[in-house]
């Protein structure tokens, strides 16, 4: 065959360039720039001057750094491995419905996913209101006294929790679907024959076949919930933002709101360093435990 | 960005071509006035463009109050991409005067527009003035008033011959009048947005002004007595929470709804609401309503009011023209001398004449509240302050628990004030 080997790289070259252009462009500059800017009193908007390790010095010292930092782990730990499970019950369930009913079942479950965050913050506001929300009438009728659920400290990130599993489960089943039916129905129909129990077949055959997919949802979620943002400033706005502050809120508020665009990369910095260091170790420690079995 | 901006300069081609004739100016304009008063404005843009036909044309666009607007000024204006002209608070002035967001209008400009400092209430002028220059041409002061129910308060009572809430002299006088209405069986005797520190701040730096406190002197917050009587300020509601007096843990929508469902007979809120009422009384659909000065609590009446006001945004690397700059003042000019209609949005024209015009005097309850013009105050001109500014969201988070009766007002005046400084 006559294949010329350097027009092959050429067309591939040309074809790569536009999306690297871009990629270059709108993210790796930035994102260099962002290291660049940390080191600096920069405003959110114009230059600054070098300041040194000045603003990262000043997060050892900073009480919301310090709440933000461990908000978003709470609600790390609230929402990953309760997200992974419910997502897996779900698809297991509704693995085992057939035909039209599936689909519909599933079309449930991914619903609240296709919304856009502004609508499940109006949709979840109209239950948890504290005067006119629909769980707070159930209380009363409970004669239970009603409580501020998005208002107090101690309720507010377990009722983001919830919301957020309800808002994003929908995609880690679809994983997990797609993963159940890559098992094969032949080795169920063996294990069938061998007289094993549903949770034995379980615990034997599901689960560590379906290993490769859970450690991708959960790598996924602990990635985008080390990045939440949206629901817990729609849901504190003028409520008490520094109380529910997430590292990400924080950067918003450092950069936008006081016009520090130094202090808030130093932050937005770490959090980005933070996000490579957990999620490499954490997918390196569910390949090492998957190997295993 | 770039879309917009096509899209932007294909409606300026188009109008363009349209007027060959004669040079149309196209004045872009960003406000964030998306409630009743909203509504208002688009009319009086309207009437601008009819009475200004084929010589000048504003194209208008409401954004996102607060820190969405403000964040999208600051970014577009750093790339030329800032409109003509917007409102701003005036406020947020110092803060926008440091980002260098701001065009400084001259006393030619003010010229032009054929009004002056003589035509503004002093507070009102002072809050553009930024080192002695002017920022912004103020549209109107927006303070907060009480509005109350007044089939609710006859029937428990508490209104005066004059039709007003009795009680509006002292603590005291208030509580009682609060209590007359809680022991008649109103749910909640006073309406309050307990759930948001951010709109809180306005009733209780009032309360603070009413002892003659400052937030901010010489560049230090809550200095002297001053945290003392925002101590005062903040236990004066929660005495009211307290004793059931007021409802708890309610965001804004909701305390309007209380309000206007009559299940609250009293609610602290912005004259902006005015319209709301209005227009329901107009549908029928609402009780006999008014509104008036807050009630004197402490020491002096004081009300705080913030102003919006029109500003010219610094467009980088983007000079306008002359004859742009003269259509913008046109637009300005025109607007404040024609405020009068902008008032039934409950807003007090800040351009004296039309406060001044028996056509005011005849408005209600403009006219009813209007005399807090005379005790309202500003806040303090530092970058830190202003609406959806800094301090907001220190001042929020310990208001709410404080309000709520979760925290102590003398432990969360000792936080604020330390964390204020450490801004």
């Amino acid at each position: 065959m006559l294949t010329n080997h350097r027009k092959d790289t050429l067309i591939a070259a040309l074809l790569v360039t536009p999306f690297l252009a871009i990629y270059l462009l709108v993210f790796v500059w930035p994102t260099i720039q962002m290291f660049g800017i940390s080191f600096t009193d920069a405003p959110l908007i114009g230059e600054g001057e070098f300041v040194g390790v000045e603003n990262y010095a000043r997060l050892d010292n900073d009480p919301r750094f310090r709440t933000a930092a461990w908000n978003t782990a709470y609600f790390v730990l609230l929402t990953v491995i309760p997200g992974t499970v419910v997502a897996l019950l779900v698809a297991l369930g509704v693995s085992r419905l057939k035909g039209r009913l599936q689909a519909a079942v599933l079309a449930l479950f991914f619903l609240p996913y296709i919304l856009p965050v502004s609508v499940v913050y109006l949709i979840w506001d109209w239950i948890l209101n504290f005067q006119f929300g629909i769980s707070m009438h159930v209380l009363d009728w409970l004669r239970v006294k009603r409580v501020p659920i998005t208002k107090s400290r101690d309720w507010f990130m377990p009722a983001m929790a919830v919301v957020t599993i309800w808002w994003t489960a929908g995609f880690s089943i679809l994983l997990f679907l797609a993963g159940l039916r890559s098992i094969p129905a032949e080795i169920y129909e063996a294990a069938a024959l061998d007289n094993a129990g549903r949770w034995t077949t379980f615990r034997r055959i599901t689960w560590p076949l379906l290993w490769p997919v859970t450690s991708l949802v959960f790598t996924i979620q602990l990635i985008s919930q080390l990045k939440i943002f949206d629901q817990v400033y729609l849901f504190s706005q003028g409520g008490r933002p520094n109380d529910n502050m997430v590292l990400v809120y924080y950067v918003f508020q450092r950069a936008f709101q006081q016009n520090q665009g130094g202090r808030a990369a130093a932050v937005a910095v770490t959090l980005f360093v933070l996000v490579v260091v957990v999620s490499v170790l954490q997918f390196q420690l569910l390949r090492l435990s998957g190997n295993r079995k | 960005m770039t879309v917009s901006g096509m899209l932007k300069a294909a409606v300026i081609a188009t109008v363009g071509f349209a007027g060959v004739a004669q040079a149309q100016e196209t004045v872009v304009w960003w406000d964030f006035l998306a409630g009743g008063d909203g509504v208002r404005m688009k009319k009086l843009i309207e009437d601008f463009n009819a009475a200004h036909s084929g010589q000048i044309s504003i194209d208008a666009t409401t954004l996102e109050w607060g820190t969405p607007f403000y964040a999208k000024v600051q970014t577009s204006a750093a790339v030329g991409e800032a409109p003509d002209v917007m409102t701003y608070h005036a406020s947020r002035i110092p803060l926008a005067v440091e980002q260098g967001v701001l065009q400084e209008l001259t006393a030619e400009d003010f010229a032009a527009m054929g009004i002056g400092e003589a035509d503004f209430a002093p507070a009102t002028w002072d809050a553009v003035t930024v080192d002695r220059k002017q920022y912004a041409v103020p549209l109107d002061t927006h303070p907060i008033v009480l509005y109350y129910n007044k089939d609710l308060l006859e029937a428990a009572g508490m209104l005066d011959e004059n039709g007003l809430p009795k009680g509006m002299d002292s603590r005291d006088g208030f509580t009682a009048t609060l209590q007359a209405l809680k022991d008649n069986g109103v749910t909640f005797p006073l309406g309050s947005v307990t759930a948001d520190g951010n709109f809180m701040f306005r009733t209780i730096y009032s309360l603070v002004g009413q002892q003659g406190g400052e937030l901010m002197t010489d560049g230090e917050f809550l200095a002297g007595d001053n945290a003392d009587k925002l101590a005062n300020a903040l236990s004066v509601l929660a005495g009211w929470t307290e004793a059931g007096l007021q409802s708890t843990y309610t965001d804004y929508p909701a305390t309007v709804a209380l309000f206007t469902s009559g299940e609250a007979a009293m609610m602290i809120n912005g004259v902006w609401e005015v319209p709301t009422m209005t227009d329901l009384n107009a549908q029928g659909k609402l009780f006999n309503w008014g509104a008036v000065e807050l009630p004197v609590i402490f020491d002096q009446p004081s009300t705080y009011a913030d102003s919006h006001a029109f500003a010219l945004p610094l467009n980088r690397g983007k000079d306008m023209t002359p004859e742009k700059r003269a259509a913008v003042l046109e637009v300005v000019g025109w607007i404040a001398k024609n405020s009068l209609f902008w008032a039934t949005a409950g807003h007090i024209p800040a351009y004296a004449p039309v406060t001044a015009s028996p056509e005011y005097a005849a408005m209600e309850p403009n006219a009813t509240y209007s005399s807090l013009t005379a005790n309202m105050i500003f806040d303090p001109k530092t970058p830190l302050a202003g609406v959806a500014g800094p301090i907001f969201d220190v001042m929020s988070t310990y208001f709410v628990p404080t309000l709520n009766g979760e925290m102590d007002p003398s432990e969360a005046v000792e936080s604020i004030k330390e964390e204020l400084n450490a801004l």
